[in-house]
């Protein structure tokens, strides 16, 4: 099973993204489509051991299964990935973290977790940009040649043991980090992807600055994160891309067409988020998309949540605010009458907390919680 | 290279695991809980275990029983730095959602499918408490766990057994017999 973590790092890892810096590849092209290398060389042999993880991940129950969601999905891929579109297969997997990456035979795994950070196709554009430039420029090929060269048994089991501990924002740079060349070459050929494709490539910093802002939120400031230690600082690296992005002109960030698409799974997502009890990185993400994305109530009643389940001082307050605010716009989700009810029950106002908990079960009379929510309302009753 | 990791945790559990059998009959489990056990579990005593109890019937990482006995209020359910960036720690205060919620969240550490299917009111040591039931698709591995709990708050302090097993064959093997034990539960006011 191990060896399964090794191989989703031997893909292009790298969902954290991004260095910059001199953008002097303006004349780069994209090399011809990859041939099938000999079975018998080391990169056919890495090839292989791709393709039995990819038959893993078709059989796996964290494939999100979606045919029209997949098929968008692999569209974005196909723009950016030009003439290698038939040798990019995207897999989109339920795992509430933000990663994304690629094999050098063209598997792509892309996290439901990076998925919800993202606000529009553009910046999704820019993470999928990056992992095609480490395809297109076979860097887990160098890496692993590289590894071989350094003891590459030291090397994979020191590996393991970051990836045992993580779990987290991040996790795939920490398991297979390329090296600074590497990442910037993959940003330079992911920005170019990015503006022949018509995105805007403004948007690429954008994700680098919203995954800071989680990161900063951690209880130890981010500092332990793998990809603080081994890329350059975090904010260099975010004007290094603005400044990279604002050699190119126009694009489409395609935002409308994304929160249409992704609006049948936010609030899973969501859900998923929320149960990792990671609070404080949570609020900062939710706090951003509730005010980027004002129309969607989901952002703040999963924001109500994770107050309520944090529970300091305030918190609570805080949480009776979001959902009240969410009530005000269409489409609320049940849960923001749980919510209400379970601060309001605690907070010795019976009448209300048995109107809300009562609404919540009306509208959600198969939830799982169904049966401790009706023994709070015949409690509340009496 | 699954054979050798294989191996090295082989290697390693026998190390530092001590496994003692827990007999039929009554057992304290901490200072303010009984228990009565028909039929006999492994108690797997890891070190830096931290505060639950981690029996099994099968053997680890097959099927798993923690108990709580006695956690006090701020403490976490899991081993110092088993919780990532941080702690998932019981508040005297929680409601049975949240208590749940702190399960799930550690049981999800690793990207794990954490899907409660029931919550509802029941007595557990005596007391009023809370039972719940739920699915785990492991990341490790994909293999779909089915998992129940039992919990209680009393005197600010939190008691509770989880139980997750295979959800084909083993569960099934031993929901019986954890049930019997969530029912014999008893604690001391």
């Amino acid at each position: 099973m191990k060896r399964r973590r090794f191989l989703a790092g031997g893909c292009a890892c790298g969902a954290g993204l991004i260095p910059g810096l001199v953008f002097g590849q303006s004349d780069w092209s994209a090399p011809a489509r990859f041939a099938r290398p000999d079975a018998a060389t080391d990169e056919g042999g890495l090839w292989a051991m791709m393709d039995r993880e990819e038959s893993r991940l078709r059989r796996s129950p964290f494939t999100l299964r979606d045919a029209q969601f997949q098929a968008y999905i692999q569209d974005i891929a196909c723009r950016l990935g030009g003439e290698h579109c038939p040798d990019i297969r995207v897999h989109v997997m339920r795992t509430p973290f933000f990663n994304a990456s690629m094999a050098p035979n063209g598997m792509m795994q892309v996290w439901t977790g990076l998925l919800l950070r993202v606000e529009n196709e553009a910046q999704l554009a820019a993470v999928l940009g990056h992992e095609i430039g480490h395809y297109l420029s076979r860097h887990s090929i160098e890496r692993l040649r590289q590894a071989r060269s350094n003891s590459a048994a030291a090397q994979i089991m020191g590996l393991f043991g970051v990836v045992g501990l993580v779990g987290q924002l991040g996790v795939a740079a920490s398991m297979m980090a390329y090296s600074r060349d590497h990442e910037r070459e993959a940003d330079r050929i992911g920005l170019l992807l990015m503006h022949k494709a018509g995105y805007a490539t403004d948007e690429a910093a954008k994700v680098w600055r919203d995954l800071q802002l989680e990161l900063k939120e951690r209880p130890d400031g981010g500092s332990r994160n793998p990809l603080f230690s081994t890329h350059p600082a975090p904010e260099d690296r975010q004007q290094e891309l603005a400044a990279l992005a604002a050699t190119f002109q126009g694009g489409e960030t395609n935002a409308a067409e994304w929160q249409k698409r992704v609006q049948p799974f936010l609030r899973d997502w969501l859900v998923e988020e929320v149960k990792r009890g990671q609070h404080e990185e949570t609020i900062a993400l939710l706090t951003r998309l509730a005010h980027d994305i004002p129309s969607r109530p989901e952002y703040l009643v999963a924001r109500g949540e994770t107050y309520r389940l944090r529970g300091a001082s305030e918190d609570l307050d805080k949480a009776l605010a979001d959902y009240k605010m969410a009530l005000a716009v269409e489409g609320v989700p049940a849960e923001a009458y749980r919510g209400l009810g379970m601060i309001q029950r605690l907070r010795d106002q019976p009448a209300e907390a048995r109107t809300n908990l009562l609404r919540y079960l009306e509208l959600a009379p198969q939830a799982p919680d169904a049966g401790m929510i009706k023994s709070y309302v015949e409690e509340l009753k009496s | 290279m699954r054979k050798l990791l294989v191996v090295f945790a082989l290697v390693a559990l026998s190390g530092c695991a001590t496994v003692n059998k827990m007999e039929s009959g009554n057992q304290n489990i901490g200072e303010r809980m009984t228990l009565t056990l028909e039929g006999a579990w492994n108690h797997v005593a890891l070190p830096n275990q931290g505060p639950g109890q981690t029996w099994t019937m099968e053997g680890l990482p097959v099927d798993t029983l923690l108990i709580y006995s006695g956690l006090k209020d701020g403490e976490a359910i899991h081993r110092p730095g088993a919780g990532g960036q941080k702690s998932f720690n019981f508040r005297a205060t929680m409601q049975p959602d949240e208590i749940v919620g702190l399960f799930e969240g550690f049981l999800a550490l690793d990207g794990s499918q954490f899907q409660l299917t029931k919550l509802e009111p029941a007595t557990f040591g005596g007391e009023k408490g809370f039972h719940f039931e739920y699915q785990l698709v492991r990341k490790l591995d994909g293999v779909t766990l089915s998992g129940m709990g039992y919990g209680t708050v009393s005197k600010r302090e939190l008691f509770a057994l989880v139980y997750q097993a295979p959800r084909l064959t083993f569960f099934s093997r031993h929901k019986d017999r954890v049930e019997q034990i969530a029912r014999s539960a008893r604690v001391k006011t």
